[in-house]
């Protein structure tokens, strides 16, 4: 946009000093032929009889000296009133008259301006709205000649060219503008483009790629650049899930034996020597439970959970989770309370839901003290199922609120192990939703979980509820 | 009980015997495909247990090559993997079960016991269900323990006739989360504890025969002696 505009200015002073320029040349080219002629007439008049012929002799020169000045619109007129001889006697008064009129307001100017320098000068005439350039010589018998030329051919020849020169530089700046308006949104249609493409890929499918053009530009380099890039990302979680997987068999496979081992030996171990058994098959458990938790967040963080969508009604899914978990919280002097009207279809994978929205309680069960309510809200809204889990407790630590979702974090009075909020996280992303979560200026916290309803479910309510 | 395990894994194949032996079927064991198949061919079992990871070949492609060959026995798939795949959750509907590893003893025995009894002949429905002094009614919905009806809250019903139906077999948290909830959670905190706690109250009150069994790190059981 700057460029545009001193281009736009640059090119105006560059118009303007041209302008100057031929203006001054002009001036100065119709001065030398004034100067010139002027000397040559008023030879020509001290030599030539005084008589008719000499008239036509001027008047031939005059002629000429209406030539010398391009595009002249005198021509049009019946009488040139663009130049005028004049030649006085010694005492000033008018000896011969060539040109259109008396000649009298003529030399009334002359005489007024004092013109003595043999250097032309500007006269304005009474009855004419254009100046004259006036050169004048001395003459032998003292008298002087005087030669007039009209600015006005000049002007409009200046004229002429300031409209050329502004309508070029009108042009020249509509075309820059227009190159500039059509390159940039070119350039950004491809940043668009890219932009776009990008934003795809992640949520859907690694293998997708920018659009690259075979144009060697800048936007093409970056496209490229961006390619290469996603290369590498993809070649790592590849990695990622190779290492995975083969942690998850490595490792299952001995826990497995493990575990076996402990549970047919315990069997034939009488009840007194059964407890650090016990205990080692729960400790193994918790190991198990812990490897499972970090695989499904490492594997949703790299948008590798495989899904299987299923119509899930939340309304239906949160009451049989809180039927499950009410108990617990009553135990604890949890109360727990939903609010929900209606069902809300939404299409996902049915297990990764359930595990979302009981991490979700297990949260609340974990943190919150003793006296406390959570109140579960449920609504459709805009197209999105939105689950807003609210409670009256202390709400988050200031620095784990910072990284709720990102990584494994746990605030100061948590057990386990901190993934919770992050398979949360995960879950809901791999379903294009969002989740958030922030501390009430009433107290306690809030965690707000939207989800993609589904498809045509908002035609689909109204004859629900008439039925 | 004829039973036919698949499994490279030596560790696990002699535990795995040993306490597949103590429950009283007999066991064969297939290091790998091939080996399976021609073990399938020679005999015919009862019930199959194949792992996913095997040496030679694809669990399920060996699945899917057994029922080819005209093997009926229902299947308990052991997988290494968490994300169940499509294949799999296609053969759990054809009737056969998956468990990933590692898992409880007690919960595989008892899903072998689901699977045998899923493919023996129904016997007449149940109006009632009788376990020692317990008595459940099934269609009104209602418990009597020594002629004392007992408060059961609707979901504390559901989770008692599942202890009853199973009763004297261990069944695991995972189960009656899967079975009573319908869920496939593994939740951080005890809420199925809770729920066991509150009905063995209600069940097991005032000096009674304790029926409802804890086994730690392992489920529970409705005694039924």
């Amino acid at each position: 946009m700057w460029a545009t505009l001193a281009f736009t200015f640059g090119t105006l002073v560059v118009f303007i000093f041209l302008d100057r320029f031929v203006a001054n040349d002009i001036q100065r080219r119709s001065d030398a032929w004034l100067s010139g002629e002027v000397e040559v007439l008023g030879d020509v008049a001290e030599r030539t009889p005084n008589d008719a012929l000499y008239g036509r002799v001027v008047g031939e020169v005059a002629e000429l000296a209406s030539r010398e000045v391009p595009e002249k619109g005198a021509s049009q007129q019946p009488e040139n009133d663009s130049v005028f001889f004049i030649q006085t006697a010694r005492d000033g008064s008018l000896k011969l008259w060539v040109g259109a009129g008396d000649g009298q307001s003529h030399l009334q100017a002359i005489q007024a301006s004092q013109l003595a320098a043999s250097r032309p000068v500007s006269i304005h005439v009474r009855g004419y709205a254009v100046p004259f350039r006036v050169a004048s010589d001395s003459m032998g018998d003292g008298g002087r000649v005087y030669l007039g030329l009209s600015e006005r051919d000049q002007r409009r020849v200046i004229l002429n060219l300031r409209i050329r020169f502004f309508v070029l530089w009108l042009s020249i700046v509509l075309l820059g503008f227009a190159i500039v308006f059509f390159t940039s949104r070119r350039t950004l249609s491809h940043v668009r483009n890219i932009t776009e493409a990008a934003s795809h890929i992640g949520e859907s499918d690694l293998k997708l790629r920018v659009p690259t053009s075979s144009r060697n530009d800048e936007i093409s380099q970056l496209g490229d650049t961006l390619n290469r890039m996603l290369d590498r990302i993809e070649n790592s979680v590849n990695q990622l899930h190779t290492i995975t997987g083969s942690l998850a068999h490595d490792l299952r496979s001995p826990l497995t034996a493990i575990r076996g081992k402990l549970e047919t030996s315990l069997a034939s171990h009488d009840a007194d020597h059964a407890e650090p058994i016990v205990s080692a098959i729960e400790e193994l458990d918790r190991l198990t439970d812990f490897l499972n938790k970090s695989l499904d967040v490492a594997e949703a963080k790299a948008d590798a959970l495989r899904l299987h969508p299923t119509n899930i009604d939340m309304d239906e899914l949160l009451r049989s989770t809180i039927d499950l978990y009410e108990p617990s919280m009553n135990d604890r002097g949890i109360r727990l309370r939903l609010h929900s009207a209606a069902p809300v279809h939404i299409v996902a994978d049915e297990g990764l839901i359930h595990r979302m929205v009981a991490n979700l309680f297990d949260n609340e069960l974990k943190h919150l003290p003793s006296g406390c309510s959570v109140d579960i809200y449920l609504q459709s809204q805009e197209g999105e199922a939105k689950l807003i889990v609210r409670d009256n407790g202390p709400g988050f630590d200031a620095e784990v609120r910072e990284h709720l979702f990102t990584k494994a974090v746990k605030g100061r009075r948590s057990s386990g192990h901190g993934l919770g909020l992050a398979f949360v996280d995960a879950v809901v992303r791999a379903h294009a939703g969002k989740v958030s979560a922030d501390n009430l200026s009433s107290g306690g916290a809030r965690i707000l979980v939207s989800l993609p309803m589904a498809a045509h479910e908002a035609d689909r309510m109204p004859t629900a509820h008439a039925s | 009980m004829r039973l036919l395990m698949v499994e490279d894994e030596h560790d696990i194949q002699a535990f795995l015997q040993q306490a597949l032996s103590e429950a009283g079927y007999s066991v064969d064991v297939a290091p790998d495909g091939r080996a399976a198949e021609a073990l399938a061919k020679a005999n015919t079992y009862d019930i199959l247990i194949v792992d996913l990871g095997l040496p030679d070949q694809d669990g399920i492609t060996l699945i899917t090559r057994l029922r080819q060959m005209g093997v009926l026995a229902p299947v308990l798939i052991l997988s290494a993997r968490r994300s169940v795949d499509d294949r799999v959750r296609g053969l759990e509907q054809g009737g056969d079960d998956y468990l990933t590893k590692p898992f409880a003893l007690a919960e595989l025995l008892a899903r072998l016991r689901n699977l045998l009894k899923r493919n023996a002949p129904q016997g007449s429905e149940l109006t009632r269900l009788r376990v020692q002094d317990l008595e459940l009614d099934l269609l009104r919905r209602e418990a009597i323990r020594s002629g004392q009806v007992l408060q059961l809250t609707p979901q504390e019903f559901v989770l008692l006739e599942y202890l009853c139906r199973n009763a004297g077999r261990v069944v695991t948290r995972s189960m009656i989360l899967d079975k009573v909830w319908g869920m496939r959670i593994q939740p951080d905190t005890n809420v199925v504890d809770v729920h066991i706690y509150r009905l063995r109250g209600k069940v097991d009150s005032n000096g009674q025969t304790p029926l409802i069994r804890t086994l730690r790190g392992v489920g529970y059981v409705l005694q039924d002696r």
